[in-house]
């Protein structure tokens, strides 16, 4: 009785384990099929979202645009060079000003294009998917990139005229409206398929038009796309299966790698950096991406001395010259080559490199308004002693400094915040030494990524790391984060009491804006120069004050640009036809793989 | 046997209790820590955020939240959508991570109980031998070395080295190596409980009776020495069967192992409330579970243990 009674135990207990997973098969795991044409690559964990409305992610976008085909895509030309091309639509149709100053495009769609379950793709689809996307019943990341269409959120003015004809009315000119239309969020999709949220994360769900469709998906584990038949330009995909493995551990990608299991990874550890570049000096790439990596300071945060009398707009006054010569205290030089290792441009304004003036020159270049330097320090490796001779002198104006130590003696002790991880850490460490050289303590606090986020957009701190990635190739997106109501506000600028220092001036009458303002609170200046930006028509006003917003913004020292991230990433030598787009897509479906030596 | 089931109903009601709160606490500690699912680098408009807190019922206050929650989860065991991974339910979440970790788990901890007793018990037999030492010593260095270092060991010989396995979890053969991984440290465990319980019962009287009664070695050794010295393994086997089918973080991430593990964490560094609740019930259920299991099997290997 006993005997069985173990038994039966034993029994259950084991059964309780399998039943948890009954549901499924034994994961046997990946296609074994030796496909002529096929590429294992890993860019990061499995996406919250393949859904190309609901997907904010870029390792998610990658995905997307090789399942997806909009009005327009990103190609590399013969040159090698990257540029914004039709897709679906016939042509790139230039806008036809509106008499209110609103732009109608009017695009017509290329005959044969088709869903991957062999039904047409309509104007009608796409007018669908840009006001779901858009709407604020979807709530999505990024439904925002449709504030340019006019009757943003929820009327806009988008209308499929007939099966094959798609109108849109924007707000006024957007110079990088092309680049929008080749953006995962407007793409189409299919009013009867997208019904419920669901249909995103099967394979027999998911209907696309792009070059692939989903064959397996193995919750993360891996997604393998196959090639679509039905897709318009079929022909020109030479890769026939892409295998998407989901891992986020830089380890397992490198170990993965170098045992020749998957040819792409989209991440190394930090460590590995000097080593990898060194054992794989073609296969390690260092390619450029748009974004800053940067330190900002709460606005709000005190400052001064105890013994200061300042107040008010005079404080503030101080507190922004004392923060911009903090910022010249720091090597950038140091950070990239020592601490960061992959290839990251020192920086000195907040707007990326990347990011093209309409002449074509570089917006960064001409940041700041100096002759001898870009932007507004000078970050050359000369010129650090003379930086920080003066960011000493400027000091002297409002701590006490002893002569004898080289150490100011009364500045307050202030917290670095920073979100865990060695990289972040390692630059900490670098920043709090530099400021320690001449007497200014500053902690360092470090917190989970989600607190992290919370206490940095709350304001609960006095200086802390930061960084953007460009959505679009545009400075607007690096500038209009700071609005007082802006979500991305970090700095906590026009709000507190920040809020009430008039203290700021702008004069936009050289660009056809009748507004001046002497004094004016962030408010009255900085809010009301991006609006002047988003609704200007003239591409050359619209930069300059670009670069005039830029200056408002740094002259507050609030935001302390370290350097210009790059995307670097591992790709084996025996693939060709890849390429990556400046926002970090990866592209593989006009890849090849040179059969093995 | 009345008694027993008396005691087995006892402890499914504590069991139910114990859950519940580890449930409640959960609740209001995950809504208590800053944070929020829908916070990320680029913040959403409030507009749409707004949005996303009424679309899961967040905008609602707390209290009213947990109810919703418990009648859901109780009355029809529905444990809600991922707030991040959109359209996906939780329980398909679950059910695909525990799918693998339980079979990773399972192979596992068998593995190891089988080998562990089986060294254990030569250990014991052969006392101060050769052979007894050197399990020993192998034992004391697995059972200090953490799964991590153990893991990238097995990756960097075995995977990148030799590339005999994969350095993959999906892929073919590419559970064998964290397999392994998991089962060292349990293997190593057993085997020195193995052999410190055998050694222990084969000082006690009753054996010593035995043998000069004339009983075989063999009959000894299986029929009164083992089953009596399986006693601790077995407290330390269920618990442990429930940890390690739970996922281990560290493991699934060194070898991209779709495991249970890491949508746990995941959840966490998210704050994907559902899916916090979902991995927190099922976890907790399990090893409550476990721990009941391995109380019953006691009693069944030693009757003088009163279950009351």
């Amino acid at each position: 009785m006993k005997k069985t009674l173990a038994l039966v135990l034993a029994l259950c207990m084991v059964f309780a384990l399998c039943a948890c997973g009954k549901t499924a098969a034994p994961a046997e795991t990946p296609a074994e099929e030796v496909a002529p044409a096929s590429l294992a690559v890993c860019l990061a964990s499995e996406p919250d979202t393949l859904d190309p409305a609901l997907n904010s992610a870029v390792d998610g976008a990658t995905m997307v645009a090789h399942l997806f085909s909009g009005l327009a895509k990103w190609s590399q030309n013969e040159e090698g060079a990257l540029v914004i091309v039709s897709d679906l639509a016939k042509e790139l149709v230039e806008g036809v000003v509106n008499e209110d100053g609103t732009v109608t495009y009017t695009y017509t769609l290329r005959d044969g294009a088709k869903w991957s379950d062999g039904k047409d793709v309509t104007a009608g689809d796409f007018e669908f998917a840009w006001k779901r996307a858009a709407s604020e019943e979807l709530a999505a990341d990024y439904g925002y990139m449709f504030e340019i269409v006019k009757g943003y959120p929820n009327d806009l003015a988008v209308t499929a005229k007939d099966d094959k004809t798609l109108e849109v009315t924007l707000n006024n000119a957007v110079a990088y409206w092309n680049e929008l239309l080749a953006f995962p969020t407007y793409y189409p999709v299919r009013e009867d398929v997208v019904g419920s949220e669901a249909w995103a994360t099967a394979p027999e769900t998911y209907v696309c038009n792009g070059p692939y469709t989903i064959s397996k998906w193995e919750h993360n584990s891996v997604i393998v796309l196959e090639k679509n038949a039905n897709y318009i330009d079929a022909d020109t995909v030479t890769m026939d299966v892409l295998e998407f493995y989901l891992s986020d551990d830089a380890t397992a990608m490198q170990a993965n790698f170098e045992n020749g299991a998957w040819l792409m990874i989209d991440d190394v550890p930090t460590n590995e950096i000097a080593n990898l570049k060194a054992k794989y000096p073609t296969e390690f790439v260092v390619a450029g991406q748009i974004g800053t990596y940067y330190v900002c300071w709460n606005v709000n945060e005190n400052l001064l001395p105890e013994t200061s009398t300042l107040t008010g707009v005079e404080a503030e006054a101080a507190e922004a010259e004392i923060r911009n010569a903090i910022a010249l205290l720091y090597d950038r030089n140091y950070i990239c080559e020592e601490i960061g290792q992959a290839g990251q441009v020192p920086a000195s304004s907040f707007v990326a490199m990347g990011m093209t003036n309409p002449d074509g020159t570089e917006f960064y270049k001409t940041a700041g308004g100096n002759e001898d330097f870009y932007g507004y320090y000078d970050v050359s490796v000369e010129a650090l002693e003379g930086n920080f001779a003066s960011a000493v002198e400027t000091l002297k104006k409002y701590y006490t400094y002893d002569e004898a130590t080289g150490m100011f003696t009364d500045v307050p002790v202030l917290s670095y915040l920073y979100n865990t991880s060695d990289a972040h850490k390692a630059i900490g460490e670098y920043l709090q030494s530099a400021m320690a050289s001449v007497g200014i303590e500053m902690s360092l606090v470090n917190q989970e990524w989600n607190t992290f986020l919370n206490t940095r957009k709350e304001g609960d701190y006095s200086v802390a790391r930061n960084g953007w990635l460009a959505d679009y190739n545009d400075p607007i997106c690096f500038l209009d984060m700071w609005v007082s109501a802006s979500g991305n506000n970090d700095v906590q600028y026009g709000r507190g009491e920040h809020a009430e220092l008039a203290m700021y001036s702008i004069d936009l009458t050289p660009y056809g804006v009748d507004y001046v303002v002497e004094n004016g609170t962030w408010a009255e200046t900085y809010d009301v120069l991006i609006s002047e930006i988003k609704a200007c028509t003239d591409t050359e006003n619209r930069y300059a004050m670009m670069h005039l917003a830029e200056d408002l913004l740094m002259s507050t020292g609030c935001i302390v640009p370290l350097y210009f991230y790059t995307d670097i990433y591992m790709i084996d030598d025996s693939i060709e036809g890849f390429f990556a787009n400046p926002l970090g897509y990866k592209y593989f479906m006009n890849c090849t793989v040179a059969a093995a030596e | 046997m009345s008694k027993t089931t008396a005691y087995i109903i006892k402890r499914l009601v504590l069991a139910i209790l114990t859950v519940w709160v580890v449930v409640t606490v959960t609740f209001f500690v995950m809504h208590a820590v800053p944070g929020g699912p829908f916070l990320g680098e680029k913040a959403v408009t409030p507009e749409v955020l707004a949005a996303l807190e009424a679309k899961y019922g967040l905008d609602k206050p707390l209290i009213e939240q947990y109810f919703t929650y418990l009648r859901d989860v109780f009355t029809r065991f529905d444990f809600g959508p991922s707030l991040k991974q959109r359209g996906q339910d939780v329980i398909d979440i679950i059910a695909t991570g525990m799918k693998t970790s339980a079979k990773l788990g399972v192979i596992a901890a068998f593995s190891a109980l089988a080998v562990g007793v089986v060294l254990g018990s030569v250990a014991a037999l052969r006392r101060n031998r050769f052979i007894d030492k050197f399990i020993m010593v192998i034992t004391t260095a697995f059972v200090s070395m953490p799964s991590f270092i153990m893991g990238s060991l097995l990756l960097i010989v075995f995977a990148v080295k030799l590339q005999l396995l994969p350095a993959n979890g999906a892929a073919a053969n590419g559970l064998i190596l964290p397999i392994i991984t998991l089962a060292l440290y349990p293997t190593a465990y057993i085997t020195r409980l193995t052999r410190s319980s055998m050694l222990d019962v084969l000082g006690q009287d009753y054996i010593r009776t035995a043998k000069a009664k004339g009983v075989s070695g063999m009959k000894i050794i299986f029929g009164h020495a083992l089953k009596n010295s399986l006693i601790p393994v077995i407290t330390y086997f269920g618990p442990m069967l429930a940890y390690i089918v739970t996922g281990s973080l560290v493991v699934e991430r060194i070898f991209s192992v779709p495991g249970i593990g890491r949508a746990f964490v995941n959840s966490i560094i998210n704050r994907d409330y559902p899916l916090i609740m979902g991995t927190t019930i099922i976890l907790a259920a399990l090893i409550v579970i476990m721990n009941l299991v391995s109380d019953i099997l006691y009693k069944v290997v030693d009757p003088r243990i009163n279950l009351e």
